[in-house]
This record gives structure tokens, sequence and C-alpha cells, in this order.
């Protein structure tokens, strides 16, 4: 059963070889003892479905990803028509208001007032026109965020996912490490690129625009 | 507001965010925008063309905003190009190390049309001042 550790104490000289054979065997009994248990339990089992279950993860991932990209290319698309849709009603609006106000300051010929008449029957028409079609647009906006519903559901998957895998993991570490264990604590990310803090509260990440803000005024920016 | 024929680049490698600023400048009247989507696309472009300001994110493949910003800092021909940086990367150490590389703003996502408005006339009215 237990095998002993030949190949790798030849590359040991840091240590006395006595003390290097007495760690290397103790790793050896313990990797052993950890490979026989886990069978015999059928944790390896367990974690070899765990394993299974990442690139199914991942999958579902990609799915989150294509679907919010998805949403916000057809938010976009409908603001980028509604947009020029309200933009013609303000500014028909505003014209039609500005030519009334000079019309009704002082006497007016029949003719003129025909003739505004006839511009705001067609800015009426418009108006009509546009927002009907702009309450086309927000219904759109609207049924963009059915993602969500979808997504939500996925990313849920995954979570239990990845507290089933932690939960597991911890599990063998207690079980089967020799003497007092404790899970290492995550280093701390020291590099620059870390994407959107999650957690406002984390240690220096400022949690708004004002706390920038009040970073590079300290600057002296 | 500035000149509306400010000629801006707006560089992040999501289309999403690079149409959602486009968007946000066109309201604020600036309309001749052109974008890349990573360092790289933008410090070729910007040494292609006479660009005015430059908007941009952070983590990026290929190049990210940071090393951009360092590399327009670096290159005579841009040294003076405004650069604001809009990024989700909110560490202290992010904001110190874009000042001192030279950002003329920060900007972090998500963020509103405002905020960009501000940081903006922000930066022309320092412009200005230091060009008058």
């Amino acid at each position: 059963m237990n095998e002993p550790l030949t190949s790798e104490e030849t590359n040991t000289s840091a240590a006395p070889v006595s003390t290097n054979d007495e760690i290397l065997n103790r790793i050896g009994h313990v990797t052993r003892a950890l490979h026989d248990n886990l069978s015999g339990l059928g944790f390896d089992k367990i974690l070899e479905k765990a394993a299974s279950e990442i690139p199914d993860a991942r999958e579902r991932l990609n799915y989150v990803a294509k679907m919010t990209e998805q949403a916000a290319e057809r938010v976009l698309n409908a603001t980028d028509v509604a947009t020029p849709l309200q933009n013609a009603l303000s500014t028909q609006a505003a014209d039609l208001q500005k030519r009334w106000d000079a019309l009704l300051a002082s006497p007016a010929l029949k003719s003129q007032y025909d003739a505004i008449a006839t511009d705001t029957m067609a800015f009426l028409d418009q108006t009509v026109k546009n927002t009907t079609e702009t309450k086309d647009l927000l219904m759109e906006i609207m049924m963009a965020q059915d993602f969500q519903d979808l997504t939500g559901q996925v990313i849920k998957k995954i979570t239990t996912l990845a507290q089933d895998l932690e939960q597991q993991l911890v599990q063998v570490l207690i079980d089967f490490s020799p003497g007092q264990i404790s899970v290492p604590k995550k280093e701390a990310d020291t590099g620059l690129l870390n994407g959107p803090q999650i957690d406002p509260n984390a240690v220096d990440v400022v949690a708004s625009q004002a706390q920038v803000d009040d970073l590079l005024d300290s600057l002296g920016f | 507001m500035a000149n509306p024929n400010t000629k801006f680049l707006v560089v992040d490698d999501f289309s999403t965010m690079r149409r959602i600023v486009r968007n946000l400048l066109k309201e604020l009247g600036y309309t001749n925008v052109d974008e890349a989507e990573d360092g790289v696309m933008a410090l070729s472009k910007l040494r292609g063309g006479n660009f005015e300001f430059v908007v941009s994110d952070w983590n990026m493949p290929n190049m990210d905003g940071l090393t951009m910003l360092k590399e327009i800092r670096a290159d005579p021909t841009l040294s003076s190009l405004p650069v604001l940086m809009v990024t989700a990367e909110a560490k202290k150490e992010n904001i110190i190390a874009a000042a001192q590389a030279g950002a003329n703003g920060y900007v972090v996502k998500p963020f509103t049309a405002a905020t960009l408005d501000e940081k903006l006339a922000k930066i022309f009215e320092k412009l200005e001042k230091s060009g008058a």
C-alpha cells in the first residue's frame, strides 16, 4: 500500500536527508490514505461530479453574457430609433408655438391663419404617428428585459454549484488533513485589473463617484 | 460646452458601452465621435487622425487603458491629449495610478449622463484656463 517515494528524494538537498525522508514518507502516507479513504467513501465520485459540472457552469455563464448583450443591443437599437422621433415632435411643437404666439400677438390675415392651421394639422398627424411608434419601442425596451428572468435562474444554478463544490472541498480538507487545518484566506488582489467591485465596503475600494472625486481632489487633481 | 466639432475617440472593448458613451456624447452635442476596441487600435487611430479628446475604459485585451494613457503621454505628438478614464476599476490604487499616469478625469462605472457631462465640462474648463 505505502509505496516509497524515491524520485523526489533525489531532488531535495536543502534539508538534512533524514528530515527529508521523514517528511516525504509522511506526505506519501497521507496521500495514500487520502486516496484510499476518498475512494472508499465515494468522495472521488462526488469531486469528479463537481469537476464535471464546471464546464456546464462555464456554458451557463456564456449564456448569461450572450443574453445580457442581446438585451443591451435591443434597448440601444430602440432608443436610437425613438430619439429622433421625439426630437422631431419637440422641434415642430416649439416652432408651431412660436408661430401661433406671433400670429395671435397682432391682427392677422385669414390666409396666415390657414397656413398655420394646415401645418398644425400636419403636426398633429405626425404626433400620432411618432407617439404610436415610440410606444412600440418602449414596449420593445420592456420586452428586452426578459433576459433577467432567464439569466437569474441560470446564475442561481451556478451559485448552487459553487456552494456544493466549496462544501465538498472543505469537507475533504476537514476529514483528511493531518492535525489542525484552516482554510487559507484568499490573498488580497494587488493588481490593478480587478473589474467591477461587487462589495463597495471592501478595503481600499471607492463606493461612489463622489469618493473618486474626493480622492482626486486630495491628490491635487 | 466646448466646440461641438471636438473629435472624440471612445475606447472600450464592449460595443454596448461604446454605443452608450457615443449616444451620451451626442446628447451633449458632440457628434464627431470615433471608436476603438482596445488600446492598440486606439493608439493607431490617434496617431492617424486629429483627435482632440479620448474617453477610455481601463480593462481591455491587447492593451489596457492605463498602458494606452502612458503611451499617449510618452508620445510627443499626443502627449497633451485630454484623456478621461471611464472604468469599473474602483480601487483607490487604480485612481491614484491613473492620476499619476496623467489622466484628466476618472469616472467609475456604472455612471450617469450627468457625471459624464460634469467631468467633460470640468476638463474643458481646465484646458481653456491653461490655454488662455
